[in-house]
Order: structure tokens, then C-alpha cells, then sequence
């Protein structure tokens, strides 16, 4: 492992990181995608102790991994394709959608940096939790606009997901919610791709409504958001 | 994904163009992004053009739907190297780790609770046609 060369080339950091993510994938397929297992959860810190075993700097992995991180653009600007998909659905329920989408994203704003304000939490930290309910890409982007700080907004993202994803299900049963378009909606605004994944699993018409309230989401919260930058 | 299956020489160009389609929606929000100096991500300002591009040239696109899907299928090895950005933010999390935790607890249930209620409220209340 003391060859600089081989240290240096993309090649290495690029074959590690598929290759770890891979193994987590293949376990969390194993155990029907409980959000527990959620492979980004595993491979993030056996990815940080083989970066601190082998003292490369993260300056060197984020450059090698360059590859699998540019495609988060094409993958936000393809969440065009499932809202155009549901037009239908979206013309029919727009009364529903826009006024719970609208409560949902500032609900989702207020309290995380209200909470994490009662903390003590500067700026940069607050900035981090805002765009938490958008799916991560929208999430790292937004946050570093806002003077946050993307890879701690990418962790808070996963985090909300994955509790998310587990409680949803108990949760909207004591509330007597039975209906699945509101409940799968309420997945997709409150916990994004990890939410949608475990809406999918539970009902189509959920899994549908709740892709569709991510993608609106992300569109809604950044907008939000922006609006908010420029005020403050 | 059927299509995905059995790809065939003469599906390649096609792909390319649904490819191009997204990064060129990309590049143009990013270019409103920078131009206009509007805080809203270059991606998401480019995915609100496709759905318009969508909107003005109407027509079956079975290849942007099997590279949108592969893309939204592989989305979380994407941010695999960002989260492991968190290897830099060591004091940050030991100092508010607490309420980093609290603080998405806490809106992640208020939001679900929030929206899954006024979802269905506005739905009652604005009950539409063959809906119900």
C-alpha cells in the first residue's frame, strides 16, 4: 500500500468504493431493504477507516470519486420524468398536493433549525439541516449555497430517511391515516428516496404518490429556501 | 427496465440523446444559476426545464425513462463520496451530534404527521371527481 503511483490514480479510490457500496447492497437486498441496512449507512465509515488506514486525504478520494458524484446532477434533472409520468394524478389531486407539500416543506424547515437553534447551532451548522426532507443531491447543493456544509447535510439526509422510512408505518396508523395517497405523500415529503423506496414496498399507489412528493419536494424546499437566503 | 434487457446496436444513439437531453437541461440550468444569480441549484432549475421540455414535445421516450430510472435506481452510491466527506467534520459532530439527531427526529415526525393531515383534509375538503 506504499506505492504513491498507485495511491494517486482514481482507479483505486473509484474500484474501493463500488466495491464496498456493492457488499452492503448485496446484504441489504439479502434482508428485503430494511432501512436499517441501508447501504450508504455501512460503506460511509468502512470508506472513513480505510481512508484513515491508509492516510489519504479526503482531498484525494472526493477527486478520485469525481465519476460517481457528477452523476447526481443528471439523476435530480431526471426526477423531471416520474412528475411528468403522474401529470394525470397531479391535475386530479392538485388542490391536496400543493397545500400539503406547501405545509409539509415550511413544517420541515422551521422545526429542524428551531430544534437545532434551542441548541446553540451557528449558521453554517443551521444551514446544514434546512433542506433536510429533500433527497440528498438537492440537499449537499442546497446546503453549500446556503453556507452549509454538504457531506454533514448528505448524513442528516440519510439519518432522516432511515428513521423516517421505520417509523411512517406504526406512526400514520395511531393518527388513523389508512389512506394510502396521503400516507405515501406524507413518506415522500417527510423522508425522500429512502421513505419512497419503503412506500414502494408497502402499496404502489404509496410508492407513486410518494416519488412524486420527493420530486415536488425538492423543487419546493429549494425554492423555499433560496427565497429565505436572499432575505436573511 | 424490459428495454434495458436486450439492447440492441441501434439503441445506442438513442440513449446518447436521452443523455444529452439531461445534461443539456443541466448545463442550461446551471447557466440560469450563474447567470441570474438565483440561490435554487443548477439540477433542480434543470429538472423543472425537462418537465417543461416534456410538456412542449410530447411523444413516447422509452430510453429517458430507462436512463432516468437506471440513474434514480443507482442514486445512493452517487453520494457515497460526499457523506464520506463527514471524515472532516469530526467536531461539529461530537459538539452538536445531540442536537443534529434531535433536531431531525423531531421534524421528520412533525413533517409526516403535518403533511399526511392536511393531505387528507384538503382532500375531503376539496373532494375531486373519481377520486374518492
Amino acid at each position: 500500500m506504499s506505492d504513491p503511483a498507485l495511491l494517486a490514480t482514481p482507479l483505486l479510490w473509484l474500484t474501493v468504493t463500488l466495491g464496498v457500496f456493492e457488499i452492503f447492497d448485496t446484504l441489504s437486498k439479502r434482508c428485503d431493504r430494511h432501512p436499517l441496512l441501508h447501504p450508504v449507512l455501512w460503506s460511509t465509515p468502512v470508506l472513513i477507516a480505510l481512508l484513515l488506514a491508509s492516510r489519504t486525504s479526503y482531498e484525494t478520494y472526493k477527486a478520485a470519486t469525481f465519476p460517481v458524484s457528477f452523476l447526481l446532477g443528471p439523476a435530480v434533472v431526471g426526477l423531471a420524468v416520474p412528475v411528468w409520468r403522474e401529470r394525470a394524478r397531479i391535475r386530479r389531486l392538485a388542490i391536496p398536493i400543493v397545500l400539503a407539500l406547501g405545509a409539509g416543506a415550511v413544517t420541515s424547515i422551521v422545526s429542524a433549525v428551531g430544534v437545532l437553534a434551542l441548541f446553540g447551532a451557528p449558521r453554517e451548522i443551521l444551514a446544514s439541516i434546512a433542506p433536510r426532507a429533500t433527497t440528498t443531491p438537492v440537499a449537499m447543493a442546497v446546503a453549500g449555497q446556503l453556507g452549509g456544509v454538504p457531506a454533514l447535510a448528505a448524513v442528516i439526509v440519510l439519518f432522516a430517511g432511515v428513521f423516517g422510512a421505520m417509523v411512517a408505518t406504526p406512526l400514520l396508523n395511531v393518527l388513523g391515516l389508512g389512506d394510502y395517497r396521503a400516507r405515501g405523500f406524507a413518506l415522500g415529503v417527510a423522508a425522500h428516496g429512502i421513505g419512497t423506496a419503503r412506500a414502494f414496498q408497502v402499496d404502489a399507489t404509496a410508492g407513486a404518490m410518494a416519488s412524486l412528493a420527493m420530486a415536488l419536494n425538492a423543487v419546493v424546499t429549494a425554492a423555499l429556501l433560496s427565497v429565505v437566503a436572499l432575505l436573511v | 427496465m424490459r428495454i434495458a434487457e436486450h439492447v440492441s446496436p441501434c439503441f445506442i444513439p438513442v440513449m446518447l440523446r436521452a443523455i444529452f437531453l439531461l445534461l443539456a437541461c443541466q448545463l442550461a440550468g446551471e447557466a440560469i444559476h450563474r447567470i441570474t444569480s438565483l440561490p435554487l441549484p443548477g439540477a433542480v432549475i434543470g429538472m423543472v426545464l425537462l418537465v417543461g421540455w416534456l410538456a412542449l414535445v410530447p411523444r413516447e421516450r422509452p430510453t429517458l425513462t430507462v436512463v432516468t430510472g437506471w440513474l434514480t435506481a443507482h442514486l445512493s452510491i452517487m453520494f457515497v463520496p460526499a457523506a464520506v466527506g463527514l471524515i472532516e467534520e469530526g467536531p461539529v459532530l461530537s459538539r452538536y451530534g445531540v442536537g443534529l439527531v434531535t433536531a431531525t427526529v423531531a421534524s421528520t415526525l412533525l413533517t409526516l404527521i403535518v403533511t399526511a393531515l392536511v393531505f387528507r383534509w384538503a382532500f375531503a375538503r376539496f373532494a375531486p371527481e373519481g377520486e374518492a
